[in-house]
């Protein structure tokens, strides 16, 4: 359902609450919903999960008192409740119920699935497949358990897959060299041998310190005649300044066989700051219909995709065409490094374009990856909150996958609605696989025993027949985009 | 004059393939090459073939050098494969398509200083946005050759020559003749007729009473003939209201028509007032008669001055006016002028700018608005039972958009790929739009002020409105972009001219192809395989927000090659329809078995109720 569509339909939702007050009870509070049923025999009922609710504005007046839930999927949902109590009581224990901290206390952790599933989501991906799959085409990779404990890198997952030559010895010199312990590892292996792999940024610092190890181990992935290119998502000036801080880049005097791209993307912040400009464009209904295209222009949300998308497509250029391997990063690598490399294989593994792969993808490259989805999500663009942590990287990927839907109609198994789903779920949801902000810290919380995933939701029967593109058809080649900005669409999702 | 064209295509036809000898003015190939070089179609002939020293300035990939063929129907470039390099580029345009030709750089020693940037050669200004630029070089008076060529062929109407509808030789099977697919007694019929209250009128068999109409007309019962000749001299060019359309339940109708001839001297007619009465009369539901001036109230008032004006109210008692703010040709002209540059755009940081470039055309604007135009109509006429006259000034640009658009809204049939074809030639063709003028076919004048993209509007709205409904509609994009390509080309007869009564006298039906004829051949390539008739009961009303609303660049951006779809969507859709085809005879077989099954063993199931029974009654 569009942004817009969702607007209009809630706005009639809301006219209709308006005129029909007296028949909904919405007062069926619950730990974690807002339920609002009509009485009048008719079966109507809302479910609003308190977790979705981004912020509540309340407009009190003599004859009526209103309450207006704004929801991380953006819509809006105004109820008007007859005693001015009552309204404050609902109001301030959906304000708290809605921003728990404590992953245990929240609704996934009580919920008990109503569908049918056959595998357990958590179970489906894991990185010994993937190495198996990997050993198939190179002998160069291991996985490494060096980070069982967490401790060489926090957000990391407990195994990863390196080269095979580096010992743990030598990946822990490069952990502490990298920004959050986060060293090179592998992301993606190309059908011609290439690689994209993904890191933090170098703490260089001013002084230019260098790690033996880390070069070392970087180098190892070119071998001793390839050539391969460092993408790095921030522009020269903001990499240099980054110097200042203890972080830095690579100078190609230490890696002598790769080459460096800048490449700009904004950081988390921005981002967020982006869609909440779009959300109120969509959402402004007094403005005349002629502003509509500027102001979507100055909400910057198209640039921002595009940019992404031509990033990513850089990196699938240089792995696929120029037959060179890719590492890249920006400062902490949870961001808009993911967004790139998991971009660049949706645009170069036809795998990824299935319903399976697709979820594989997200799996590896984003949970597991250790994007900080808690406080990502924690807000969306209608809290009155001032953003600190929050960033819609994830739902900028999604965008992006949509773009690519809307450019190549065939080569996608799952249809937008499914992106729009993800969406949704990643703010707000009834399953645990989108909590937390790490591997570590799902463990400390046991999300796995504890919850229901996503996953074995979306490949349940019962599900999956919805998500389904009718017209797929599978292709085996590599997709090159157009990034003009007269082939993005705004993604009503 | 006819029959001096007329001798001048036989002459041709009995030379057969060889051009008369004055027709060529430099080849460089004999004519034995010629035809490998370029695929021609039947009647088509290489008129200037140039194979060395062109360059196409392409404004997406540079400098491409080679050949450039000019024959009688179209301006050929392309760039043959090489044993390195298979892929052949090619630029293809129908002459008629060309709007203006002008020559650049060179000409003066200043010019040819810059000479980097404004190298010698040919401007060729295209209907279809494209803007192509050739190099030539300056020594061997190529260029003056191949302007003075095109300048000839490109605008047959200037020059007192046949359009290229008039040789184009193909043979089309008679089943898919395009000429019968659409009658209008046919059409009227399928829509009801005749009701209570409507009748048929052959006033207009001669075209005496308006020019510009079809001869078939429906008018309302009680208005005799001499009535309608009455009434046609209180309305723009004679053009009174007719029936358009009927609700084959409420009997509510769309009928059209032009402005009234009011004036500054305020002047009323009874006829018209009378007549306008008995449209409303009509429809037993309504107790109004909706007009639906599509102009903006500033421009209906504006006309009085020149004679024409509005209902007004004290003189309509029984009718209430409602204008729709649709602008004027020359507005929508103008706003298709901004969207070609900002579409062809050559500098980069327009990128950014898109948006805002692409609001300040307006064009999605005026979109808009036609749709909520007819949306409005549409709705009030299901809903409200209503029965709608719409007209603007002269009844045969706005009104055929909004009667046409609240047509395919309303009534299922204009969706598919038949109804669509007939909602055309009905509302567009048999009422009048000036194609001739509105497009300038084989016009020199390329600034005419009255030329406009009103029927690129249309078909606008009609891919706005797929986009918001993609399974309701049964053809693609793909018949739309065709129709505008041919709209342009020249090539088929249906296009040609501004009226029914022309194009009769012109006897374009025997003289020409239709495109329908070439539609019908090709059925497979414009059917959408998502097109399900559940929606065959519904009205659509589409959003007519801006915001729902995107710019069509498959059309308009369709010559960048990078906006070329990368997959084969087409094919696909054709395999689905295959697919679809085949469940359907599947279903259809099983159903015709099952029927069969319940109809011969009939005595079976009788008999066992028969034995179930019989121990019961034991």
């Amino acid at each position: 359902m569009s942004k817009e569509e969702c607007k209009y339909k809630d706005q009639q939702l809301l006219m209709y609450l308006l005129s029909a007050a007296e028949l909904y009870q919405p007062n069926s509070l619950t730990g974690h919903h807002l339920i609002l049923y009509s009485q009048d025999g008719e079966n109507k009922e809302y479910w609003i999960l308190h977790k979705n609710v981004d912020s509540v504005e309340k407009r009190y007046s003599q004859d009526r008192n209103a309450l207006i839930f704004k929801c991380k999927n953006f819509k809006k949902y105004q109820l008007t409740i007859p005693s001015f109590e009552d309204a404050n009581n609902i109001c301030s224990s959906v304000e708290a119920l809605s921003c728990l901290g404590k992953p245990s206390l929240q609704y996934p952790y009580f919920y008990r699935p109503t569908f049918k599933f056959e595998e357990d989501g958590f179970d489906l991906f894991h990185v010994e497949h993937e190495f198996t799959d990997l050993c198939k085409k190179s002998d160069q990779w291991r996985i490494s358990s060096i980070n069982l404990h967490f401790k060489a890198c926090k957000s990391y997952p407990s195994q990863v897959i390196v080269p095979k030559l580096i010992d743990d010895r030598a990946i822990e010199k490069s952990a502490e060299f990298r920004q959050d312990g986060r060293f090179p590892i592998l992301s993606y292996y190309h059908t011609n041998g290439r690689v994209v792999m993904r890191c933090g940024q170098p703490m260089t610092g001013t002084s230019n310190k260098r790690c033996k190890e880390d070069e070392k181990m970087i180098n190892i992935i070119l071998g001793p005649a390839h050539r391969g290119y460092i993408l790095d998502t921030r522009t020269s000036q903001s990499a240099t300044n980054a110097r200042s801080k203890g972080g830095g880049f690579e100078t190609e005097f230490n890696y002598p066989q790769w080459r460096k791209i800048h490449h700009g993307l904004q950081k988390h912040k921005v981002q967020q700051e982006s869609l909440i400009r779009l959300v109120e464009a969509c959402h402004d209904q007094s403005t005349n219909s002629e502003k509509w295209q500027s102001k979507l222009e100055s909400s910057n949300w198209l640039s921002l995709v595009k940019e992404t998308l031509s990033a990513a497509c850089l990196v699938a250029q240089c792995v696929d065409k120029e037959g060179a391997s890719v590492l890249v990063h920006g400062s902490h690598g949870v961001d808009c490094t993911l967004q790139v490399t998991a971009l660049t294989q949706v645009l170069l593994d036809p795998l990824c374009r299935t319903m399976r792969g697709f979820l594989c993808l997200i799996d590896r490259e984003w949970i597991k990856a250790g994007h900080p989805f808690a406080s990502r999500c924690f807000h969306s663009a209608l809290s009155n909150q001032k953003t600190q942590m929050e960033g819609p990287s994830f739902t900028v990927f999604l965008d992006c996958v949509f773009q690519l839907q809307q450019q190549f109609p065939l080569a996608f198994e799952f249809n937008s609605r499914f992106l729009c789903e993800l969406s949704r779920h990643a703010y707000a949801s009834q399953f645990g696989t989108f909590l937390c902000n790490s591997e570590m810290e799902r463990r400390q919380h046991k999300v796995q025993t504890k919850t229901v995933s996503l996953w074995s939701y979306f490949l349940s029967e019962e599900v999956l027949p919805l998500h389904l593109n009718i017209i797929y058809e599978s292709c085996n080649g590599v997709i090159w985009p157009s990034v003009a900005p007269h082939s993005l669409y705004l993604w009503d999702g | 004059m006819i029959e001096r064209i007329e001798l001048k295509i036989m002459d041709s036809s009995k030379n057969g393939q060889e051009v008369p000898k004055n027709e060529i003015v430099e080849t460089n190939v004999s004519n034995a090459a010629r035809s490998d070089m370029v695929p021609v179609i039947p009647g088509e002939q290489v008129c200037i073939a140039l194979l060395k020293d062109v360059t196409y300035l392409c404004p997406y990939m540079g400098a491409i050098s080679g050949q450039l063929i000019i024959t009688n129907y179209k301006l050929y470039f392309c760039k043959p494969s090489t044993p390195e390099k298979e892929t052949i580029f090619v630029v293809e345009v129908p002459l008629c398509t060309i709007s203006r030709v002008e020559k650049v750089g060179g000409a003066t020693t200043a010019s040819r200083a810059t000479d980097g940037r404004n190298p010698y050669g040919l401007e060729v200004g295209c209907k279809d946005m494209r803007v192509l630029r050739f190099v030539m070089r300056q020594e061997n008076r190529q260029r003056r050759m191949v302007y003075e060529k095109l300048q000839e062929l490109c605008f047959p109407v200037s020059n007192k020559m046949p359009f290229f509808a008039y040789i184009y030789k193909e043979e089309y099977p008679e089943e898919a003749n395009g000429w019968m697919m659409y009658s209008a007694k046919a059409e009227y019929h399928r829509q009801g007729l005749p009701v209570e209250g409507w009748r048929f009128t052959k006033a207009n068999s001669k075209y005496e009473l308006c020019d510009t109409y079809p001869q078939l007309l429906v008018v309302p019962s009680p208005a005799s003939d001499d009535d309608l000749k009455q009434v046609s001299q209180f309305r723009s060019r004679s053009r009174i209201p007719v029936l358009s359309w009927i609700h084959p339940e409420s009997q509510a109708t769309i009928t059209r028509c032009s402005q009234p001839l009011v004036g500054i001297g305020n002047k009323r007619s009874r006829d018209d007032e009378r007549y306008v009465h008995l449209i409303l009369e009509a429809n037993p539901h309504a107790h109004k008669l909706l007009i639906f001036d599509a102009r903006p109230q500033a421009n209906a008032v504006a006309n009085v001055a020149r004679g024409g004006g509005y209902e007004k109210s004290e003189a309509y008692t029984t009718s209430e006016l409602i204008f729709c703010d649709v602008h004027n040709i020359h507005v929508m002209r103008e706003s298709l002028r901004k969207l070609q540059d900002t579409c062809f755009a050559q500098n980069p940081n327009e990128d950014k700018h898109w948006l805002s470039n692409l609001e300040q055309t307006q064009w999605l604007h005026h979109t808009k608005v036609i749709l909520a135009a007819a949306t409005r109509i549409a709705d009030r006429v299901e809903s409200g039972k209503s029965s709608v006259l719409v007209h603007c000034s002269d009844g045969w640009d706005r009104t055929a958009q909004l009667t046409s658009l609240s047509m395919i809204m309303l009534d299922s049939y204009y969706r598919t790929l038949q109804g669509f074809i007939v909602l055309i030639e009905k509302e567009w063709l048999s009422f009048g739009h000036k194609f001739q003028q509105r497009i300038g076919h084989g016009d020199k004048n390329h600034s005419d002020s009255e030329r406009s993209p009103v029927f690129l509007q249309f078909i606008d709205c009609v891919w706005q409105m797929t986009q918001q409904f993609p399974t309701a509609f049964e053809f693609n994009e793909y018949l739309l972009i065709l129709i505008l390509e041919h709209l342009y080309s020249c090539l088929f007869g249906t296009f040609l001219y501004n009226c029914d009564r022309e194009r009769r006298k012109e006897e374009v039906k025997k003289r020409t192809k239709s495109l329908w004829s070439l539609v019908h051949t090709r059925e497979d390539d414009y059917l959408n395989a998502l097109y399900v008739s559940a929606y065959q009961n519904h009205v659509l009303l589409p959003v007519p927000a801006v915001r729902h609303l995107d710019f069509w660049s498959n059309n308009y951006a369709r010559w960048n090659p990078k906006m070329k779809s990368q997959e084969p969507i087409q094919e696909r859709h054709k395999e689905l329809l295959k697919i679809r085809d085949h469940l359907r005879k599947k279903v259809e077989d099983l159903e015709r078995q099952l029927a069969a099954k319940q109809l011969s063993p009939s005595s079976g199931p009788k008999l066992t109720v028969h034995a179930d029974a019989e121990p019961l009654a034991v």
